[in-house]
């Protein structure tokens, strides 16, 4: 930690905090455990204009309110947040920027998650002593996929700051000014940035609003729970919104090693997206030529029954979980099939400007680390299968495959969450839960393993991949079948050289780095 | 001018001027070319040069045009987007074509105090406008200003590049006439 | 003398004393009238000795905060360790105020000196004179007395043989009142909205594009040419202990004789307002007077005699400011003229903190409602809870200065509201 040379100590509302000399108000009373409110402040943006004026607190000693998102922590100082003047002066901007708000909360994205409208709840007055006609300045659109409500908005400029500090491009700008400023793009100009959509996160009101997310759910209709963004190998840290087991939105989830305070647009999408397909939701065997639906108890005792230890080829896909690849892993060796591949597709590399670390990459896929530390073989295209010989296929690896994929195996193992036309083909389907579905672990572009949680129900009895192959594996006399995501990971990672010590309950939120030794990346080197 | 322009002039021209000759593009002749070079010269950043320029289309064509913005903003390194964020700023920049003289009349305080909203009224019924509008005949843009700076002379009106002082009601129709 | 009048009470300065004279506005002419003595003096005094003569003279900032300008270029680094910059603020555009254009308009060599001088004193290398945009005729004027001035080896390399080098640029601004406001006017000077910025970092650290700065008044640097030819004694001959020198008076509103007057700091309003500018032109009587540009408390006729220096308005409720005191006699509609004082405001808000975005025209909308006759007493406590939450709030002072003429009138003319709103 930091040199305690450098530490100020100050109180803040009666509590008193050290803290690193530089470190402002606002984030010392963080430490306090107390909340300043504020608008333009944000942490993950560099410039501080101090302009939202929310922020005002009482500093003994000061004549004036001081703006606590910039103002240094100093030695001694006593420091009030909610003092009769801090509190007036909050109430008079929240009555300010109330002035010319329409009120449409009844009909804004952003109710229930407002800024505006929190603080309007817990400082503001009941009645306007606004008697003149509100200014009215209506929707535009700044971006193909983002509207912008000006009369929501509170020219905090934090977007504007965004696009300018973090993606570097300065293509939203402050139109106009004094009471007649608003946000605005140059005409014929609209953002087309790659990572665009983090100025609707950002905005603290309802003025910035993705297009495909208008009046498609309340904040309070939605669930959330924080995932891994599938987009790319980069793992962005996401929450995702669902409402009534739809996945309706993603947004970014802080982490400082990871993705910041960001995500990409192209990751946005790959969930809501993945909303569509013909889902696996039953087990299925192939008994007298025809597939037909068969409870997990039969169908894995039939499958253990039938499968045979004779070799043959095995793809994965990159999107799958690290518990799904190990234990899928397990049973190919247990089948004598050696490698097995993976494909990833490949996309144009975006850098955000302003964070550097976090890119879209190139592989777009959230798990080729981890496909490659589990044994599968980067390759183009799809195993060729010898007549009569076994096929395993883990996960949406068949999506782009020909229709009649798979037909000449003797065993066709198909373990995955949707139903391509090849999955016609064969022997037994495992109806395996979606990564949204289930708990699990990815291992990112620099080998960083990362938990995500379960956001939706499985359609079905869809299970999560590694419950059902640990039981398949016990049938086959392969160690005891695991009922608990800690313990498949404990597995995995007790048989997994560069994932030694790494506990589930260890990884957190942040996620825990691989490793150096059996690193897949320094493994190739 | 016969002289070459100093490049320490270069960011001080008037930019309201009468004497149009409007032109689509800014820098395709040597004159352009030669008004950026000097202007920019004069500091540090090409940044500053953004005001001088702005007010360089607007001494050419009268007006600063979505065009002329993308072209400042190449030749000087900025997006579109902000050189139309810093035009929209101040006031002078004419964002629509205006009539050949505009007209402004100084109604703050101290003209406020000299009948300066009688003789803002007055322009506006001798050119047969309203407020902003261009008169039929291309001539006149009315428009009222906030202080011009010239209180101790108030009525101040200023006409492009020119200050009319101590301007009444009475005296709107030779001011006009003296406009060509 | 003052322009276009003059009056026994004013002292004619080099401030003053070529007002009108067209002579002076070319260099030749400027330099039979004695122009151009100082520079050479300056040039061969240590820099940190001339900030010492002007910090000894007590010379005060014209532009209305009346800063000490001696210790503003104090705060500049005394080691360079790249470019310094020095910005005249030549952005007048207070309501009320109308002096600079005139130092502008007929002697800018004066100015022009002022700035070399102060620029050598904190080691600029370039002289920015960020004139507003409406001043296209003044503005022309220094523009050519520049480019002379570059011709005659008063600017640019090597100066007057010295072997310092300085360069001078005439900036238009183009309708913006905030760009008179020290950080404003830097973010106008870069090419930006002239919005006003947080300080720290201040100008002396970091100013125009990164680097120390200085930003001075016109009429500040246009009184330091004197300073340096004359002393610091010579120039406390004039004024208070606290307000040394002169000043340039810019008077307009219900006066027989407005405009620019040179008079002493401490000089009696009264006598400012009944003596040097005769009164009412029509004879009715005062009643009520915004002494220092609309930015400052209204004073009533009752008030007026007081010392017109910086210390002797404060006491009397009211500020210095730029020393231009608009007059009201008493047929003025008091909650007419604040709401048009309140308008400028409105207009000229950056917008970028709230109080003073909405604040603003909130204020010129409840007043225009008042003046109409659609007011209510609750729109009088709205005002003064305004005024309460306008003051201090906010990154520069703009929101303050509508507070400061409207929470006086409200305190002093609420009859007048009153009538309105019972009307």
């Amino acid at each position: 930690m930091s040199d305690a040379a450098n530490q100020i100590t100050l109180t803040i509302d009666g509590v008193e905090v050290s803290v690193a000399a530089g470190t402002t108000l606002l984030q010392a009373a963080e430490h306090a455990g107390v909340v300043v409110p504020h608008y333009c402040y944000h942490p993950g943006i560099p410039s501080r204009p101090a302009q939202c004026r929310m922020c005002l607190v009482e500093i003994e000693g000061q004549p004036k309110l001081q703006p606590s998102c910039v103002f240094p922590a100093g030695e001694g100082m006593v420091v009030h947040t909610t003092s009769e003047a801090a509190e007036k002066a909050r109430q008079s901007v929240i009555e300010f920027l109330l002035l010319n708000h329409p009120l449409d909360c009844p009909i804004c994205d952003a109710a229930g998650q407002c800024m505006l409208q929190d603080y309007a709840f817990e400082t503001g007055q009941l009645r306007s002593r606004y008697a003149e006609a509100k200014m009215v300045l209506g929707r535009d659109r700044v971006a193909d996929d983002i509207l912008y409500f000006g009369d929501r908005c509170i020219v905090c400029t934090r977007c504007v700051r965004f696009m300018e500090d973090i993606a570097g491009d300065n293509a939203l700008v402050v139109a106009q000014r004094g009471h007649k400023a608003y946000i605005d793009t140059f005409p014929g100009r609209d953002l087309d940035h790659a990572f665009r959509g983090n100025i609707v996160d950002v905005c603290p009101v309802g003025a910035l609003v993705h297009e495909d997310f208008v009046f498609k759910a309340r904040a309070w209709d939605m669930d959330a729970a924080p995932g891994i963004c599938p987009g790319c190998s980069t793992g962005c840290n996401i929450e995702i919104n669902v409402k009534e087991n739809q996945v309706v939105r993603t947004k970014p989830r802080l982490n400082t090693e990871v993705n910041s305070y960001w995500m990409c647009d192209h990751g946005r999408r790959v969930l809501v997206m993945a909303n569509r397909g013909v889902r696996a939701e039953a087990p299925m065997i192939r008994r007298a030529g025809e597939l037909e639906p068969a409870s997990w108890n039969e169908a894995l005792a039939w499958v253990a029954e039938e499968l045979g230890g004779s070799g043959g080829v095995a793809v994965a896909s990159a999107s799958v979980s690290n518990e799904a690849l190990f234990y899928t892993r397990t049973l190919l060796n247990h089948l004598g099939i050696e490698g097995g591949t993976f494909e990833v597709e490949e996309g144009a590399e975006v850098t955000l400007a302003g964070f550097p670390k976090l890119k879209l990459r190139a592989e777009r896929a959230p798990n080729a680390t981890g496909a490659a530390l589990h044994g599968y073989r980067r390759s183009e295209g799809l195993p060729e299968v010898v007549d009569g010989a076994s096929l395993v296929v883990l996960g949406d690896a068949l999506a782009e495959a020909p229709a009649d994929y798979g037909a000449n195996a003797g065993f066709f193992l198909y373990i995955g969450s949707h139903l391509p036309p090849a999955a016609g083909n064969a022997t037994a389907i495992l109806p395996a839960a979606a990564v949204p579905e289930m708990e699990g672990t990815f291992v990112n572009y620099e080998g960083r393993v990362q938990r995500f949680h379960r956001a939706l129900r499985s359609p079905g009895v869809a299970r999560p991949a590694w419950m059902f192959l640990s039981r398949l594996l016990e049938h086959l006399g392969e160690g005891t079948g695991v009922r608990e995501i800690g313990d498949a990971f404990g597995v995995m990672a007790a048989g997994t050289e560069a994932m030694q010590g790494l506990t589930w309950g260890g990884l957190g939120l942040r996620g825990e780095l691989l490793s150096e030794a059996g690193h897949p990346a320094v493994a190739a080197e | 001018m016969t002289r070459p322009l100093h490049p320490a002039a270069a960011s001080a021209q008037p930019f309201q001027v009468a004497d149009l000759r409007p032109t689509e593009r800014l820098f395709e002749d040597p004159e352009g070319q030669d008004r950026l070079e000097k202007v920019v010269s004069r500091y540090p950043e090409k940044r500053a040069a953004l005001l001088p320029m702005l007010g360089y289309a607007q001494e050419r064509n009268g007006w600063i045009s979505d065009e002329n913005m993308a072209e400042i903003a190449g030749a000087l390194e900025l997006t579109p987007a902000y050189v139309r964020s810093v035009a929209t700023f101040y006031t002078m920049y004419n964002r629509h074509p205006v009539g050949r003289h505009l007209i402004q009349v100084c109604t703050c305080i101290s003209c406020h105090l000299n009948e300066g909203q009688e003789v803002f009224e007055q322009f506006l019924s001798e050119t047969g406008t309203r407020a902003g509008e261009i008169s039929e005949d291309g001539r006149y843009t009315v428009i009222e200003a906030e202080c011009l700076g010239a209180c101790g002379f108030a009525t101040a009106v200023q006409v492009n590049d020119r200050y009319f002082e101590n301007v009444t009601p009475d005296k709107v129709p030779a001011i006009l006439d003296e406009l060509d | 003398m003052g322009y276009p009048y003059s009056h026994d009470l004013e002292v004619g300065t080099l401030l003053s004393r070529h007002l009108g004279d067209e002579k002076a506005r070319t260099l030749a002419g400027w330099k039979e009238l004695g122009g151009y003595a100082s520079l050479p003096k300056a040039l061969e005094m240590d820099p940190d000795a001339i900030t010492e003569v002007v910090k000894e003279s007590g010379l005060r900032g014209r532009g209305g905060a009346g800063f000490p300008t001696g210790v503003k270029w104090s705060f500049m680094p005394k080691e360079p360790n790249g470019p310094h910059y020095l910005c005249c603020n030549a952005d007048e555009s207070e309501p009320g105020a109308f002096k600079d254009r005139e130092i502008l308009r007929w002697v800018p060599h004066l100015l022009i000196e002022g700035c070399l001088i102060a620029a050598r004193a904190i080691r600029a290398e370039h002289v920015y004179i960020y004139v507003r945009g409406e001043f296209f005729p003044f503005s022309g004027i220094v523009r050519d007395a520049v480019v002379e001035a570059y011709e005659g080896g008063y600017v640019g390399e090597d100066i007057l043989g010295s072997g310092w080098n300085c360069d001078v640029t005439v900036h238009l601004g183009a309708g913006a009142y905030i760009a008179g406001e020290e950080t404003g006017l830097m973010s106008s000077l870069m090419g930006g909205r002239a919005e006003p910025w947080i300080k720290p970092p201040f100008p002396a650290q970091s100013g125009v594009f990164g680097r120390p700065t200085t930003v001075n008044n016109v009429e500040t640097l246009a009184a330091v040419p004197m300073i340096v030819a004359e002393g610091a004694d010579w120039y406390r001959q004039w004024g208070t202990e606290k307000s040394p020198g002169t000043k340039l008076w810019c008077c307009s509103g219900h006066l027989q004789r407005p405009g620019t007057y040179e008079l002493p700091l401490g000089v009696n309003l009264s006598d400012v307002i009944y003596e040097v500018c005769g009164g009412d032109p029509n004879g009715k009587k005062i009643k009520a007077v915004i002494p220092g540009g609309s930015s400052t408390a209204i004073l009533t006729a009752d008030e007026l005699d007081c010392s017109g220096c910086y210390e002797g308005l404060a006491e009397a409720g009211s500020a210095l400011g730029t020393a231009s005191p608009i007059v009201m006699n008493e047929d003025t509609n008091i909650v007419q003229a604040m709401r048009r004082v309140a308008q400028f405001y409105a207009h000229e808000s950056c917008g970028q903190c709230v109080q003073c975005r909405e604040g603003t025209s909130w204020t010129a909308k409840i007043l225009q409602r008042i003046e109409e006759g659609d007011g209510t007493f609750e729109d009088l406590d709205t005002l003064y809870h305004l005024c309460e939450q306008m003051t201090g709030r906010t990154i520069c002072p703009l929101a303050d200065s509508v507070v400061f003429p409207l929470r006086s009138s409200l305190d002093k003319f609420r009859d007048e509201y009153e009538a309105l709103i019972e009307r």
